[in-house]
């Protein structure tokens, strides 16, 4: 049976990733809304994600205020698909 | 669904929970933000403006010069939807395949008016042929397939019928083009500006209205 990827076996981690799977990219706020997470924990779940070239994150501004935005990166996309695969042997789908 | 409403936090979860996480998060992704009217109001009301200034100019001065006016539509409008369109999007907070879609769409319709427009006023400059009645006809094709196919791809049907009268004006200024029908100022500049008010300012009040119920 296949390992599961423990970046990605993370509860926010990987609402994050099926959020950013589904869509172009998205904010800070719109994915902290998505996952009821607090932007301290989510901050941290980003940056990890980011770390390990699964999300690349831009950070900007609109206006006076800051605004990031993530969207998913092919190797992120790869191990989500692998993640899945993995987990549909667990639960033998 | 317990598990998703509490505070997120970074524990380990069994194979069932996140089976749990990812078809929660998918079905969250799915509310589709339309947004609101404001840049097709925006593009409409700017065409019409100009429209109206360059038909009366005309009128009273009977000098072609003031086709330059023209020229504030695409310069207007270029430097103020990329900012409105950064204001919508941190409004909604969210970029899908529909939205990039859209956006190419509309960026292959700026990009191929620019050429045309340069073609005009060089005929207008140097052999003094008023090529312009080519442009709305241009303008009155492209745009509604645009519109139409935005309407398409979000499920508007007020983009689509919007769309299909301006191409059916579109199409009719073709006709008479080719035909060597005159093409009088005083009739084509109305149906240009009623093409743009059934293509933008129609849609961008009802898209405005719904954004504000929602």
């Amino acid at each position: 049976m296949k390992e599961l990827d423990p970046l990605l076996h993370s509860q926010l981690r990987l609402a994050v990733m099926s959020i950013l799977m589904n869509v172009e990219e998205a904010d800070f706020v719109y994915l902290r809304q998505k996952t009821d997470s607090t932007a301290g924990n989510l901050s941290v779940q980003l940056d990890k994600l980011s770390s390990a070239g699964y999300i690349a994150v831009d950070k900007g501004f609109i206006g006076k205020k800051t605004h990031t935005v993530c969207h998913v990166t092919e190797l992120g996309r790869k191990a989500f698909e692998e993640y899945v695969d993995a987990l549909r042997q667990y639960v033998h789908l | 669904m317990l598990l998703i409403k509490k505070i997120m936090e970074e524990k380990r979860i069994t194979e069932k929970e996140s089976l749990e996480i990812i078809t929660e998060m998918i079905s969250r992704t799915k509310d589709r933000y339309l947004g609101d009217g404001s840049i097709l109001l925006m593009w409409g009301y700017l065409t019409v403006a100009v429209a109206v200034a360059v038909w009366i100019l005309l009128d009273a001065t009977h000098d072609d010069m003031w086709n330059w006016l023209w020229l504030l539509i695409p310069i207007v409008g270029s430097i103020s939807t990329p900012v409105m369109v950064r204001r919508q999007q941190s409004r909604c907070g969210v970029k899908n395949y529909s939205d990039k879609v859209i956006s190419k769409i509309w960026s292959v319709v700026g990009f191929s008016t620019v050429v045309p427009i340069m073609f005009c006023l060089a005929f207008q400059l140097i052999y003094n042929i008023d090529a312009w009645s080519m442009m709305l006809a241009y303008v009155l094709i492209l745009v509604p397939f645009a519109e139409i196919a935005q309407g398409i791809i979000l499920k508007e049907g007020i983009l689509m019928s919007g769309g299909a009268i301006g191409l059916l004006i579109g199409i009719f200024t073709l006709c008479c083009i080719a035909g060597w029908v005159e093409l009088g100022a005083h009739w084509y500049l109305p149906l240009f500006m009623a093409a743009f008010f059934a293509m933008m300012i129609i849609p961008g009040h009802m898209l405005n209205l719904r954004a504000r119920q929602r």
